[in-house]
């Protein structure tokens, strides 16, 4: 599998998908305008990762914000490492946020509920 | 709606109702008067608070945002509303159904609808919400356009009605319906995937749904049998709408015809009078009419189940009374009675009737099949539930209706025909039974319905009525609302030119019967019995009136879908069918499994006799209820067969009515009745032997036991159908079974012997078992069992032949010899006293007669005794009798007494050997030998020792055994059906076998023509024929 190593623009965020250290991390803002077309390619790495995932899984998100539409994408990959968490228990979820960035925080929390993944809320 | 997803929801307002510029008026109208329908006052404040609530705290945390974000963020939708929204979703949509679902959707759409505010955010949020519960893009589009766009333009046409004062006409493929001067448009919106219908209008008007005018800017759930007013123009129903969204297939056309149909009762009553229709596809007619006019009849014979006296119905001018094979399948008839299967789920009643019909179906294009018909009728969330009675119901009385309509739909006849589908139901099931005809109407069949005092609603829906008077009279045939004008103006009642309230739109049917109906006034004021119009009046006014109204006549055949399976695969159904209803009814079940057994014990174990309690433990050979036992198993094999089988066809008699009037097979469907049957008797029978033997002791007895009251359950099973085919309530059918089962105790041969009986019906010391005995399954079962038992157990098997051989030589002996000597004797007197003739009155006897025994049984014996020769016993006779015949006849005798007494000897040797050869062989057995397997009280009966004539000369001069029938084989002939009772063994075409083997065979050839009565219903017939 390639890595998948994405720089941030103004309305996606930078995304590296490494399957070497099983650590993937998401940064910045998403609200594109198609976000199929920007989240798609993502599934369907991960779909392939899901078939021979590492042991410890790590996603970082590290998000200032995301629209609604990008929450629902962002939920189809939480649940695709719920997933992937079912059947190695070695799936970790950091979500960090701004110590002022109630929203974020709150947002996390809200996540956390929807998906059964270890979830760590990271400030910083 | 749930508590649960009305509390979702409310979050899902209060999100969406946060964006951009936050709560507003309109919005907050919307959600107290989304409440108020959903919920009573109370609760509406209740849970209006609740949204409140949840909008404060949102605008706190927004004020939050406020300070630390920028400018553009606020406008954004905060990412913790996205996600709970999300969690809301998720959470709900699984407790949704995908309708609710899209119900769910339109709601939130309607909500920003409310202040018309389609903003990015919130137009996103929506979008969201769709695709977790995943709606079809483009059904969402759709529904967003119908939401959003005003102008036709913009909609998404494909699954749109639009209604309107000016059709357009540049629009390819709109469906739009003009209503003249409307000041407005409708749009209605098909959601195909869920089946639903959405309404909303534009521009200043006034819209009536179910009677309530409706607020503009909402969007309105069409319910099933919903009816739109406008301003103008008619009503338009729901299922008016359904047709413009229905493509009728092109290729039904269909003519229907019934010409100057009569119709006279068989008490030479006139039922019907020239009535004449004709129809052509896709159109409903009602039938009404007072009761007692003719509807039913009038129905019957349209659909061809009775040939009218004259005239004639033709189908695309082919007729229907004429049994043309291209008419089978093309009508469909829905009974006013039920045709469910009680035990049975709604999807296996229409499943297994579905298979029958339909022969090229795999099961999984069947289950399709069936799954699409439920769900066109709304029945698809009771698919799994049992039918259940009407005194308890699993479903309700409008879903038993749609479904017994669903029968025959489900085959798709070309002409429906329905009698009273509405009796009994509520006004809102009534409608919907009504607006699924109207919307299989549109689809292009034909469909007929007898209706009683229709609503105005259901009343309107009839493209055509029928009505009739009484005798039978048509006093009118077209449109419904013309014939309530017509009438009135008739009657120049004011304002007759109105069918309808021109205020409501209501018609009133009734007011026609009262017209029609209305009785002469007499000099008193009182209403008298005489009508004002006679039906012959109305009949006449009728025809003045009206022209035959002239139809082009199809000459194709009638499409039809009908391919019934053969009689196999028809077997299998009904097979499988009734074993599932069977099975399902636990209580049923287990009655029947638990019968046998119950009544085995209680039989065995009350006449488990021990003769000597103090001293004895219980022994088979001293048990004296054998015989008893023997023949209470019999009579109960009997009953319980006839018990479970009697009510088998009654139950289904109107679905055999139905599944006759579709030429399914009878012979499959007994034949599938009598093997299921069997099956249970095969169980119940095996139980039985094996409890009550056990407890009894009876060893080794088990298969022969199985075997001869199986066979006896068999037949009184298809006795049970016969008798259940025949009469026509279930307490005549359980009073006929005393009627059946006595006779079988009386004349079975065990209560009363057959020499005891009166000599009317045959009884009588020399005669045979009488003639009406042999008619007795009972006597064949209880002889053959018996008989075995005492021949072929582990004691019979050894010592029964040789203990024949002796019984023979010892009636030989003792009885048989010295009678034939008594007779010669006093022969020999006659010839003494007159030694050249013989004068024959003056002795006390015949000795004529006496010649006659003696040449008679000379010659039997000489054929059952090849070593001792008579050489010529013809010549016994008066012409030739002389000194030197009655002395070679006393040598004769006396040579014959001494071979019998020799072999007698013999035989005693041969006996002793026999037994020193098990004692050495087998000690073990020899010990129990008798007291298990020899029985004491069966010897007694089957050697009839308490007897006091051994043997008796009859009339035609025969010698007859009386003692030891258990050992005496009849005379050879090709078949013995007639013998004495308790014969061990028969002729049967020439071979010699065993009684048990000979009687099962006569009870299965009485099954045999038991089953043929059965089949060609002879009972039934003979009954209905002494009716007459």
């Amino acid at each position: 599998m390639e890595l998948i190593n994405i720089a941030a623009t103004d309305e996606t965020p930078q995304v590296i998908l490494n399957p070497e250290t099983h650590v993937f991390e998401f940064n910045g803002k998403s609200l594109p305008e198609d976000v199929t077309e920007f989240f798609n390619p993502l599934m369907d790495w991960l779909t392939t990762y899901q078939e021979n995932p590492g042991i410890k899984t790590i996603a970082i998100f590290k998000m200032d914000y995301f629209n609604t539409a990008s929450s629902k994408l962002i939920l189809d990959i939480l649940m695709l490492l719920e997933e992937i968490h079912e059947d190695t228990e070695g799936v970790t979820i950091e979500w960090h946020f701004k110590e002022d960035d109630e929203d974020m925080e709150e947002a996390g929390e809200e996540y956390a509920d929807i998906v059964e993944v270890p979830f760590k809320q990271m400030s910083y | 709606m749930s508590e649960e997803i009305l509390k979702a929801l409310m979050q899902l307002f209060a999100i969406i109702s946060k964006q951009d510029d936050g709560i507003n008026f309109e919005k907050r109208e919307f959600v107290k008067s989304f409440l108020k329908l959903q919920l009573n006052e109370e609760k509406v404040q209740e849970y209006y608070t609740l949204f409140e609530g949840l909008l404060i705290d949102k605008k706190k945390k927004n004020e939050e945002g406020e300070v630390s974000g920028d400018e553009k963020k606020q406008k954004r939708t905060s990412v913790t509303d996205s996600v709970k929204m999300l969690g809301i979703c998720k959470r709900i949509g699984k407790s949704l159904t995908q309708e609710q679902k899209v119900i769910v959707l339109v709601r939130l759409f309607e909500l920003i609808n409310s202040d018309r505010i389609f903003s990015k955010s919130r137009i996103e949020i929506i979008e969201t919400v769709a695709k977790v519960f995943r709606i079809k893009a483009i059904e969402y589009q759709a529904i967003e356009q119908f939401v959003i766009s005003n102008e036709l333009a913009t909609q998404t046409k494909d699954n749109l009605l639009y209604l309107t004062g000016e059709l357009e006409q540049n629009i390819e493929g709109l469906k739009q319906i003009e209503y003249n001067n409307l000041k407005g448009n409708v749009f209605i919106l098909q959601v195909p995937k869920v089946n639903l219908y959405f309404l909303r209008f534009t521009g200043d008007i006034q819209v009536h749904l179910n009677g309530n005018s409706l607020p503009s800017k909402r969007i309105y759930l069409m319910a099933n049998g919903s009816v739109l007013r406008l301003p103008v123009g008619k009503p338009l129903y729901y299922s008016e709408i359904i047709s413009r969204f229905i493509e009728r297939p092109d290729d039904v056309s269909i003519s229907f015809e019934a010409k100057d149909i009569e119709y006279k009762f068989p008490n030479g009553n006139i039922g019907l009078r020239g009535v004449n229709l004709s129809e052509r596809e896709g159109n409903l007619v009602g039938i009404m009419g007072a009761s007692g006019a003719g509807k039913t009849t009038l129905l019957n014979i349209l659909s061809g189940i009775e040939s009218p006296s004259n005239g004639e119905v033709l189908i695309n001018n082919l007729n229907l009374h004429g049994k043309d094979k291209d008419l089978e399948g093309v009508i469909g008839f829905v009974p006013q009675d039920d045709l469910l299967f009680e035990e049975l789920t709604v999807f296996q009643n229409l499943y297994y009737n579905a298979k029958i019909c339909f022969k090229s179906y795999s099961n999984i294009e069947l289950e399709k099949a069936v799954t699409l018909v439920l769900s066109n009728l709304g029945l698809l969330h009771t698919k799994d539930l049992k039918v259940g009675n009407v005194m308890n119901k699993t479903i309700s009385g409008g879903q038993r209706k749609r479904l017994n309509i669903a029968l025959e739909l489900i085959r798709e006849p070309s002409i429906l025909f329905l009698d009273e589908p509405t009796s009994g139901l509520s006004s809102k099931d009534s409608e919907n039974v009504l607006d699924l005809l109207r919307e299989l109407s549109f689809k292009g069949k034909l469909i007929f319905v007898v209706i009683h005092q229709p609503s105005s609603d259901v009343y309107k829906m009839f493209d055509k009525i029928i009505l009739l008077d009484t005798g039978g009279y048509q006093v009118y045939y077209g449109n419904p609302v013309e014939a309530v004008s017509y009438f009135k103006r008739i009657d120049s009642q004011v304002n007759s030119e109105a069918g309808e309230c021109t205020f409501c739109g209501t018609v009133n049917p009734e007011t026609m019967f009262n017209v029609i109906e209305s009785k002469e006034v007499d000099e008193f004021g009182n209403f008298s019995e005489d009508r004002k119009i006679k039906p012959e009046r109305w009949s006449e006014i009728y025809q003045e009136n009206f022209k035959p109204t002239e139809i082009e006549v199809v000459k194709n055949s009638p499409p039809k879908s009908l391919n019934l399976r053969n009689r196999m695969q028809q077997f299998f159904i009904f097979f499988t069918r009734d074993l599932l209803s069977k099975v399902s009814d636990k209580q049923y079940l287990i009655i029947n499994l638990l019968e046998a057994p119950l009544l085995a014990f209680f039989l065995s174990f009350v006449v488990r006799y021990v003769t000597n309690p103090e001293k004895g433990e219980y022994t088979f050979q001293d048990n004296e209820n054998m015989a008893p036992y023997i023949f209470m198993s019999v009579v109960v094999a009997m009953f319980i067969g006839l018990t479970v089988s009697a009510e088998e066809i009654f139950k289904d008699r109107l679905i055999r009515k139905r599944e006759e009037f579709l030429n399914l097979s009878r012979f499959s469907y007994l034949f599938s009745k009598s093997i299921l049957l069997f099956i249970l008797s095969a169980v119940q029978t095996l139980t039985f032997v094996v409890v009550g033997n056990y407890v009894l002791e009876l060893n080794g007895m088990n298969l022969p036991f199985w075997g001869m009251l199986f066979s006896m359950s068999c037949i009184a099973n298809i006795i049970g159908l016969i008798i259940s085919s025949s009469f026509n309530s279930a307490v005549t059918i359980y009073i006929i079974i005393p009627l059946l089962i006595i006779p079988q105790m009386i004349l079975g041969g065990a209560m009363f012997s057959y020499n005891k009986l009166n000599y009317m019906i045959g009884g009588g010391i020399e005669k045979n078992v009488p003639i009406i005995a042999d008619f007795m399954p009972a006597r064949w079962g209880y002889e053959g069992l018996i008989v075995d038992t005492y021949t072929n157990n582990e004691y019979g098997k050894r010592f029964y032949e040789i203990e024949r051989k002796e019984s023979v030589c010892d009636y030989k002996q003792s009885y048989y010899i010295p009678l034939l000597k008594e007779k010669l004797a006093d022969i020999r007197i006659v010839l003494a006293n007159n030694e050249q003739s013989i004068k024959l009155k003056e002795y006390e006897f015949n000795p004529e007669e006496y010649l006659a025994v003696l040449k008679n049984e000379i010659s039997k014996e000489n054929v059952f005794n090849p070593i001792v020769q008579f050489s010529a016993p013809k010549d016994i006779n008066l012409a030739h009798f002389n000194n030197a015949l009655l002395e070679s006849l006393e040598v004769y005798l006396d040579e014959l007494n001494s071979f019998y007494s020799l072999s007698s000897m013999g035989l005693v040797m041969r006996k002793q050997v026999l037994t020193a050869e098990i004692k050495n062989n087998n000690p073990a057995l020899f010990s129990i030998l008798k007291a298990n397997y020899y029985n004491s009280n069966l010897n007694e009966i089957l050697t009839n020792s308490l007897v006091k004539k051994k043997i008796i000369v009859t009339k035609e001069n025969q010698v007859m055994q009386i003692v030891d029938p258990i050992y005496l084989n009849p005379l050879k002939s090709f078949i013995n059906i007639r013998t004495h009772f308790y014969a061990p063994n028969k002729y049967f075409f020439n071979a010699l076998i065993s009684t048990f083997w000979f009687n099962i065979i006569v009870i299965w050839a009485y099954v045999l023509i038991l089953f043929v009565i059965l089949y060609y219903n002879v009972l039934k017939k003979i009954l209905s024929f002494f009716n007459k």
